[in-house]
């Protein structure tokens, strides 16, 4: 007898512990998306309050006809979904439901991807270089760069473009210059003796700009000084 | 090379069509995806100049992209499909969307001069631009087509019911255009890509070109 009394004092205990500190999971927020290379793209979400239990977050979205759920939490991280070549689909749209839950409830909120081209954000450009081409009546900057390597640029499904920004090293104003789909530019107007920075950033089909690549310096010999300057990172 | 004034006398225009002749098929889709490209840049251009001034609760009530006029036409939706299509599926894509626009373009054109918009100015040459380019482009895909057989020259009809007047008051007005603009868009961006895929398979033999 005295063994049932404890065991009941002991759950009246704990489910009022269960009361006062947990709760049912709020819904997700701030969700985002981005493809990298216009073939797959990733989706993730901020988790809401899990009200201090295990909780389990699903993402189920539904594209032409019918419900799915995600085909891959792991690939992209926490709390995220990764859409492979398979699953992703250009100019359609997809809605998007994460659903969090736990012991005592659950919560979801929906989110609209009108189209995953409007996510579409490449990698910076690899393989910046820049050489000074002293040899000329005025010096001017050889710069040439590569598009990120998970594109595809061999089969047309995508197209690069790119832009390109200088600034000598202690002005404060970059100059922007846009480029198009080449992949290098001579950039004139350079003097002796000074320290360049240049930039490259690209995007694809018109979407979202890259980040800025690493900053590349070259420095400008000055007059008496006719050998050429590599710079190569 | 695509544009022909109607002034020009015939044995001029004969002429010109047969200098078109001449050029091969990898230039012209050369020349194509470049205006296609001119086509999508403008467009995204425009839906972000409107998006710079729209009203934040239109945007619940507009219209999904499943309805705009040119989505009953089936199309690749990513990389593998794309490359699968044969070349002469991919130009009769590229061109029904194409012709599916000249109506729209045109109710677009006529109501952007009195657009409740700051920018209307801006988005109504950039919109004429775009016609211009459209037509030009519709022109050269004429003689590409021509060059790659009968299943390249088939147009599905796609037409648009949308009507000329698209509304009374500002933000249903706002809304429609808005949305026009972004089936326009989506229909530029598949036009590009598919023009573009076609010049990478002409270009074989010239990877610079692709």
């Amino acid at each position: 007898m005295r063994t049932h009394l404890g065991l009941v004092m002991l759950c009246v205990m704990s489910a009022a512990g269960v009361c006062s500190s947990t709760s049912a999971p709020e819904s997700p927020r701030q969700f985002d998306c981005r493809s990298r290379e216009k073939e797959t793209f990733s989706c993730w979400w901020e988790p809401g309050s899990d009200g201090g239990l295990p909780t389990e977050y699903r993402l189920f979205y539904e594209i032409e006809k019918g419900v799915r759920e995600c085909p891959d939490y792991v690939s992209a991280g926490e709390n995220s979904c990764f859409f492979d070549k398979r699953h992703t689909s250009f100019w359609a749209e997809y809605i998007m439901m994460v659903v969090a839950t736990n012991a005592l409830g659950n919560a979801s909120a929906q989110f609209q991807i009108p189209d995953v081209m409007n996510y579409v954000k490449p990698d910076p450009p690899v393989n910046v270089t820049v050489v000074v081409n002293s040899s000329a009546p005025s010096p001017f900057l050889e710069i040439r760069w590569k598009s990120p390597p998970n594109v595809d640029v061999r089969t047309g499904w995508v197209t690069p473009k790119y832009e390109l920004r200088v600034k000598q090293n202690d002005s404060k104003e970059w100059k922007v210059i846009d480029i198009g789909a080449q992949t290098f530019f001579n950039f004139h107007n350079v003097e002796h003796g000074l320290l360049y920075m240049v930039q490259v950033r690209c995007n694809l089909d018109y979407g979202k700009w890259s980040e800025w690549s690493n900053t590349i310096f070259a420095k400008i010999p000055k007059h008496h000084q006719l050998e050429k300057y590599f710079w190569i990172f | 090379i695509f544009f022909y004034p109607g002034t020009v006398k015939m044995h001029m225009a004969v002429y010109l069509v047969a200098m078109c002749r001449a050029v091969p098929v990898n230039d012209l889709l050369d020349r194509a995806s470049q205006r296609s490209d001119k086509m999508h840049s403008l467009s995204t251009l425009l839906t972000q100049e409107m998006d710079s001034h729209f009203p934040p609760y239109g945007r619940m009530q507009m219209p999904r992209p499943a309805d705009c006029h040119t989505s009953i036409l089936q199309t690749p939706n990513d990389k593998e499909q794309a490359l699968q299509v044969s070349e002469s599926d991919l130009m009769s894509l590229a061109r029904s969307l194409l012709r599916g626009w000249v109506d729209p373009l045109a109710v677009l054109s006529t109501n952007a001069i009195t657009l409740p918009h700051p920018a209307k100015s801006s988005i109504s040459s950039k919109i004429q631009e775009l016609q211009e380019h459209s037509k030009s482009l519709a022109d050269g895909l004429d003689i590409l087509s021509g060059k790659m057989g009968p299943a390249a020259q088939t147009i599905s009809f796609l037409p648009y019911t949308g009507g000329t007047d698209l509304g009374q008051d500002r933000v249903t007005i706002l809304n429609k255009f808005n949305f026009l603009l972004s089936c326009l868009r989506r229909d530029s961006h598949k036009i590009d890509s598919f023009l573009k895929v076609l010049r990478c398979r002409a270009a074989k033999l010239q990877p610079e070109l692709c």
